[in-house]
C-alpha cells in the first residue's frame, strides 16, 4: 500500500495597525503607551449617543496597504457592525468593513519548496477599529478565573487592516515567508510602520489537510499568534497535530484553536467562539471613492522592494544577495541610493552599507535614520578609498572612528596619523635611510653579498613597513631599499 | 394672562421690549410645574431647584425655559432614556442640538419622560411610570416623545424638544394639541441623540405654533461634523412670514388610506383642512402608494429593531449606568445587569432584533426589509412628481386611555402605519392641530418629499391661520 501523504491547505489573516495620529473614527490620539484610558472620548468609549465619523486619511492609508498587496480599490464599500460581547469592545459591535472592503484582491509572491515563485492570493484587505486591551489579575493573564480585569480603552478605536489571503500556503515556512514579504511591503508603502514587538501585527491561520487518498479535514482556526516564530511554530505544530489524527483514521474537529507560546502548542479555546452577525452600519454613510482619489493616493506610492531590489542587480550589477539585503528595509535602501548618488560607485557603496554600516547598526542597536554617519560622508569615504587615497584597511579604520567619535574623515584621517595617497617618494626615502641608519650591521651583511636568501632585505623591508604603519605600498618599499642599499 | 401661557415668538418680542425678565419668566414657568406635575408626570428629572445661569444673555433664546427629551444627552445632567439600565449617568457632553440651544440662551427646566430607549408610542413604557395627557389626565400622551408634548401642552414651557423614529413626535403631537415637526433626515445632527434606528431617527421641536416651529428649526438645523449623517451644503432658511401662499400647490391623499376605517373627529378633520387648502388655492389630488400600505409596516419594524438590538449591546455594565458587583464572571455579569437593566418591551425589540439578523434568517428579513425601504422610498418619490405634499392622519384613532393597549402590542405597532413609512424614506413630516373633539385634541399631517422642510412649514402658517392654534392644556387642574 502506498505511503499517504498530506497537503496542508493554509489560509491567513493578518491584523496590521495603520500608521495614523488619530484613531478611525474620532481625534483621539492612537499612542497606546500612554497611562491608561487617557487618550479617549466620548466616541472611541462607545457612550450612548455618540456617533462614529470617519478619519479621511486613514482611508489613504488603507489603500495605501491595498497597493503594496496588488489590490485594486472599489469605487463603493461599507462598514458593518460585527457583534459580539466582551469588555474590551465598549459598543458590543465591531465597526467593520467585512463585507464590501475597501479593496478587491491581490497577491503576494513567495517561494515554495522548490523555489519557484508561487502567487499566494489576497481576498482582500478591509479598514476595522481595534477594541481596548484588558489586563487580568489571573497568574495566566487571561479572563477566565482572574479576579478582577481592568480596561484600558487607549487603543479602542486605532485604526487596523485586517488582510485575508486565500488559501494558497502549504507550508510553515512559505506562511512566513508571506508576511514577511506583506509586512515590507506594506512598511514601504508608509501605511504601517508594523513593529512587531508593538503589537502592530497579528495572526490567524485557518489550517486544514488534505490527504492524497481524498479525505480532506475540517478547517481550524489557530489564533493568538503574536511573531513569524509564532506563526511558523503553530502552523507547524497545527500540521503535525491533524496529521496524527488523520493517520489514525480519525476526524479533524472543526474549532478555533489557542496558540501558548510558552508551551508551543495549540489548545482547544475554552471561551465557545460567540457567533457573530453583521448589519450595515447605520451611521456611517458608504465609503465612496473616487478614481481622481485612487489616482492621486497612487501616485504617493514608493517603487516596492523587489522592482527597487531587481534595479540594483540590473542597473549597477550589484549581486542579488546583496540587492535583497539593502532593500529590505526601505531606509537602508534610501541610505544607500543617497550615497550613491553623492558619486560613490554602486557596487563599492553597496558592499560598504551591506558590511560596515549594517555591522555597527547591530552592534549598537541602531536604525539607519540614527546612523551618525551621513550618506553623503560615506560616500565621500568610499571615494577616496576606490582612488586609492586610503587602503581598504584604513578606509575602515577610518570608518570605525568616525563611528565612535562621530567626527568627520579628514579629523579622523588625522587623528589617525594616516598619510593619504600613502608614503612614498622622498617621505619614504627618509625613512628607509633612517632604518638604514639604525641598522648597520644589517646593511653590512648585505653589501658583502652574505645575504643570499634575501633575508635581511625582507628584515628591513618589514621595519619600514612598519614605520609607515602599513601606508606605503610593499612593492615600492621593497624597490627604494633595493636602491639604498646598492 | 400668565408668563407660561405665552407662545415663544411673543416671549422673545416681550423680553426684548423689556415687559418682563427671564428670571419672572421661570418663576412663571416653574409654578406652572408644580401646579400640574403631580397630575402629569413629565419629568424624570427636575433641573428648576434654582433659576439657571444662561448660557448667552444676547443670543436668541436668552432666557427661554425648555425640556428635553430624556434620551438627548445632557453634560453631567443625568440621561436616563427612560431605562433601569442607564442608572444614574450623567453624560460628559451635551448632544449637538441643545448645545446650539444653549448657546442660543435656552434655560433647561428638566429632563422629561419618554418610552424607554424610545421603544413604544403611549410613553407608558418607562421605567419611571407612565405620563398623562395634560388634556385628559385618564389618557395616554402619545409616544415615545409623551413628555416633550405633554410640557409644551401644559404650559410647562414654550417648546421642547423630542426624536421621531417612526412617529415618536408627530403622534404625541397629535394627542397633546400642540405642533410637532418630524425634519428631513439628516436636517438635524443626530450627536447626542441615545440612538434607537439610527437610520429612522431624528431630533425635532414641538410648540404652540408653527412660527415657533421655524424659529427652533432655524437654531438646530445644519450640518454637524460629529454626525456623518448630518447633511453638507445644505441651506435652508426657516425664517417666518405670514405672507406665502399655497396657490397652485398640489396635496394629495393616499389612495389605499381611503378604506382604512378612522375616528369620525380624525375623518371630519380631513374633511375640513381640505376645504381650506382648496380654498387657498390649492389642488387636491389623489397619488398611490401601494408598497407602503402593504409593506411599511413590517419593514419598518424589521430594520428598527434589526438597528436597535445592535445600538443596545452597548448596555454591559463596564463603563456605566446599572451594573453588579458580585457576578461570576464576566458572561454572568452581562446576564443579569442586561436583564434586569432592560424593560420588557426593550428585550421583546431586543431578541426580535437578534433574530432578524441572525445569519440563517439574515436575508429573509433584515436584508429583504433593506430592499423593500428602497422600494418605499422609490414609490414616495415618484408620489412627490405628482404632488408637492400628501395629507394624512396622524392615527387612526385619538388618544386611548392610559393602560388600554397594553395586552394587544400588535395593535399599537400597527397604529403607526400613517407616520412610520416616512422615516423609513426620511422624509419631513409635520402633525398639525386642527380643533378639539371634546376636550380631546385632534391633529392630522403633512408630509413631503426630502428638504421641503421649509415650505412644508409654511404651509402650516397656513393651515394654523384657518384652524386656529391650541390652548393650553388644564393640566387636570380644576
Amino acid at each position: 500500500m502506498a505511503e499517504l501523504t498530506f497537503t496542508p491547505v493554509i489560509g491567513i489573516e493578518i491584523h496590521i495597525r495603520l500608521k495614523s495620529d488619530s484613531k478611525l473614527f474620532c481625534s483621539c490620539s492612537t499612542n497606546t503607551d500612554a497611562p491608561a484610558n487617557t487618550n479617549i472620548c466620548p466616541v472611541c468609549m462607545g457612550l450612548p449617543g455618540t456617533l462614529p465619523h470617519l478619519n479621511h486619511r486613514i482611508v489613504e492609508q488603507g489603500m495605501l496597504a491595498g497597493f503594496a498587496l496588488n489590490c485594486g480599490i472599489r469605487h463603493k464599500s461599507l462598514f458593518f457592525r460585527k457583534s459580539y460581547f466582551y469588555p474590551d469592545l465598549p459598543k458590543g459591535h465591531q465597526v467593520s468593513q467585512c463585507d464590501l472592503p475597501i479593496t478587491t484582491s491581490g497577491y503576494i509572491e513567495v517561494h515554495d519548496s522548490e523555489g519557484k515563485l508561487k502567487k499566494i492570493r489576497v481576498h482582500h484587505l478591509h479598514l476595522e477599529e481595534d477594541v481596548g486591551s484588558l489586563h487580568h489579575s489571573a497568574s495566566d493573564g487571561r479572563l477566565e478565573g482572574a479576579a478582577t480585569s481592568y480596561v484600558d480603552y487607549n487603543r479602542s478605536g486605532t485604526p487596523l487592516a485586517e488582510i485575508v489571503s486565500e488559501p494558497d500556503v502549504s507550508s510553515a515556512k512559505e506562511a512566513v515567508e508571506y508576511v514577511m514579504t506583506l509586512r515590507r511591503r506594506v512598511i514601504y508603502s508608509g501605511a504601517s510602520d508594523v513593529e512587531l514587538e508593538k503589537g502592530m501585527m497579528r495572526f490567524d491561520a485557518n489550517v486544514s489537510m488534505k490527504c492524497s487518498d481524498g479525505r480532506w479535514g475540517k478547517k481550524v482556526e489557530v489564533k493568538n499568534m503574536n511573531s513569524f516564530k509564532a506563526l511558523e511554530h503553530a502552523i507547524e505544530f497545527e500540521i503535525k497535530r491533524q496529521k496524527k489524527i488523520m493517520l489514525q483514521g480519525g476526524e479533524v474537529k472543526q474549532e478555533t484553536r489557542h496558540w501558548n507560546d510558552a508551551k508551543g502548542i495549540t489548545s482547544s479555546s475554552r471561551v465557545k467562539e460567540s457567533y457573530r452577525k453583521f448589519i450595515v452600519e447605520p451611521d456611517l454613510p458608504p465609503l465612496y471613492i473616487s478614481q481622481e482619489w485612487i489616482d492621486r493616493v497612487a501616485s504617493r506610492m514608493p517603487e516596492m522592494p523587489d522592482v527597487r531590489a531587481n534595479r540594483y542587480v540590473n542597473d549597477w550589477e550589484i549581486p542579488q544577495e546583496v540587492a535583497d539585503v539593502l532593500t529590505d528595509d526601505k531606509n537602508l535602501a534610501d541610505y544607500f541610493e543617497s550615497c550613491v548618488s553623492s558619486g560613490a560607485n554602486p557596487v563599492r557603496a553597496a558592499h560598504w552599507v551591506r558590511t560596515e554600516v549594517l555591522r555597527v547598526l547591530n552592534e549598537k542597536g541602531q536604525k539607519i535614520a540614527d546612523f551618525s554617519i551621513k550618506p553623503e560622508v560615506l560616500a565621500g569615504l568610499v571615494k577616496r578609498v576606490d582612488e586609492g587615497k586610503l587602503s581598504t584597511t584604513q578606509g575602515k579604520e577610518v570608518f570605525d572612528y568616525m563611528c565612535a567619535n562621530n567626527s568627520g574623515i579628514d579629523d579622523s584621517v588625522k587623528a589617525l596619523g594616516i598619510t593619504e595617497g600613502g608614503i612614498a617618494g622622498n617621505a619614504l626615502n627618509d625613512i628607509i635611510a633612517s632604518v638604514i641608519a639604525a641598522n648597520p650591521d644589517v646593511l653590512d651583511e648585505i653589501k658583502s653579498g652574505r645575504d643570499k636568501k634575501g633575508k635581511k632585505l625582507k628584515f628591513l623591508q618589514g621595519l619600514v613597513m612598519k614605520e609607515t604603519k602599513g601606508q606605503a605600498k610593499p612593492q615600492e618599499v621593497a624597490e627604494a631599499i633595493a636602491e639604498a642599499v646598492k | 394672562m400668565e408668563l407660561y401661557e405665552l407662545n415663544l415668538h411673543i416671549l422673545i418680542e416681550g423680553l426684548k421690549a423689556k415687559k418682563f425678565s427671564p428670571a419672572e419668566i421661570f418663576q412663571s414657568c416653574k409654578k406652572r410645574i408644580d401646579q400640574c406635575e403631580e397630575n402629569i408626570h413629565a419629568f424624570i428629572t427636575r433641573t428648576d431647584d434654582k433659576p439657571q445661569s444662561i448660557e448667552n444673555p444676547n443670543g436668541l433664546l436668552a432666557g427661554i425655559p425648555t425640556v428635553l427629551k430624556d434620551n438627548l444627552c445632557t453634560k453631567g445632567i443625568r440621561t436616563t432614556a427612560a431605562s433601569k439600565i442607564l442608572g444614574n449617568w450623567k453624560p460628559p457632553y451635551n448632544a449637538t442640538a441643545w448645545e446650539k440651544l444653549r448657546s442660543a440662551g435656552a434655560v433647561l427646566m428638566g429632563k422629561v419622560n419618554m418610552d424607554e430607549f424610545a421603544m413604544g408610542n403611549t410613553c407608558g413604557n418607562s421605567a419611571f411610570g407612565p405620563t398623562h395627557n395634560p388634556n385628559d389626565i385618564s389618557r395616554v400622551p402619545g409616544g415615545s416623545s409623551g413628555g416633550s408634548a405633554a410640557a409644551v401642552s401644559a404650559g410647562y414651557v414654550p417648546f421642547s424638544l423630542g426624536s421621531d423614529t417612526g412617529g415618536s413626535i408627530r403622534q404625541p403631537a397629535s394627542f397633546c394639541g400642540v405642533y410637532g415637526f418630524k425634519p428631513t433626515y439628516g436636517m438635524v445632527s443626530r450627536y447626542g441623540l441615545i440612538s434607537y434606528g439610527s437610520s429612522l431617527d431624528q431630533i425635532g421641536p414641538f410648540a404652540r405654533t408653527v412660527q415657533d416651529l421655524q424659529l427652533i428649526m432655524s437654531i438646530i438645523s445644519g450640518h454637524d461634523p460629529m454626525d456623518s449623517s448630518s447633511f453638507r451644503n445644505k441651506d435652508h432658511d426657516f425664517t417666518h412670514s405670514e405672507d406665502v401662499s399655497i396657490k397652485g400647490k398640489r396635496i394629495a391623499v393616499v389612495k389605499e388610506f381611503r378604506d382604512f376605517t378612522l375616528d369620525a373627529p380624525i375623518s371630519d378633520a380631513i374633511k375640513r383642512t381640505i376645504k381650506i387648502l382648496e380654498d387657498e388655492g390649492a389642488i387636491i389630488t389623489e397619488v398611490s402608494l401601494p408598497v407602503v400600505a402593504k409593506y411599511a409596516v413590517a419593514c419598518y419594524y424589521a430594520l428598527a429593531m434589526s438597528e436597535a438590538h445592535t445600538n443596545l449591546e452597548r448596555y454591559d455594565g463596564v463603563r456605566l449606568g446599572y451594573t453588579v458587583k458580585d457576578a461570576a464572571g464576566i458572561k454572568e455579569m452581562f446576564e443579569r445587569v442586561r436583564s434586569y437593566g432592560f424593560g420588557a418591551e426593550v428585550k421583546a425589540r431586543i431578541i426580535a432584533g437578534t433574530c432578524l439578523t441572525e445569519p440563517s434568517r439574515c436575508e429573509e428579513y433584515y436584508v429583504a426589509a433593506t430592499k423593500v425601504r428602497t422600494l418605499i422610498a422609490q414609490e414616495f418619490s415618484r408620489a412627490f412628481g405628482e404632488t408637492d405634499f400628501i395629507l394624512q392622519p396622524v392615527t387612526p384613532s385619538l388618544p386611548g386611555k392610559i393602560g388600554e393597549n397594553d395586552e394587544d402590542a400588535l395593535k399599537g405597532y400597527e397604529a403607526d402605519l400613517y407616520t412610520l413609512p416616512v422615516n423609513l424614506a426620511g422624509l419631513p413630516g409635520l402633525s398639525f392641530f386642527t380643533g378639539y373633539s371634546g376636550n380631546l385634541p385632534v391633529g392630522l399631517q403633512l408630509i413631503g418629499p426630502r428638504w421641503s422642510d421649509v415650505s412644508m412649514l409654511d404651509t402650516g402658517v397656513i393651515l394654523e391661520r384657518h384652524l386656529g392654534s391650541p390652548k393650553i392644556a388644564n393640566g387636570g387642574v380644576k
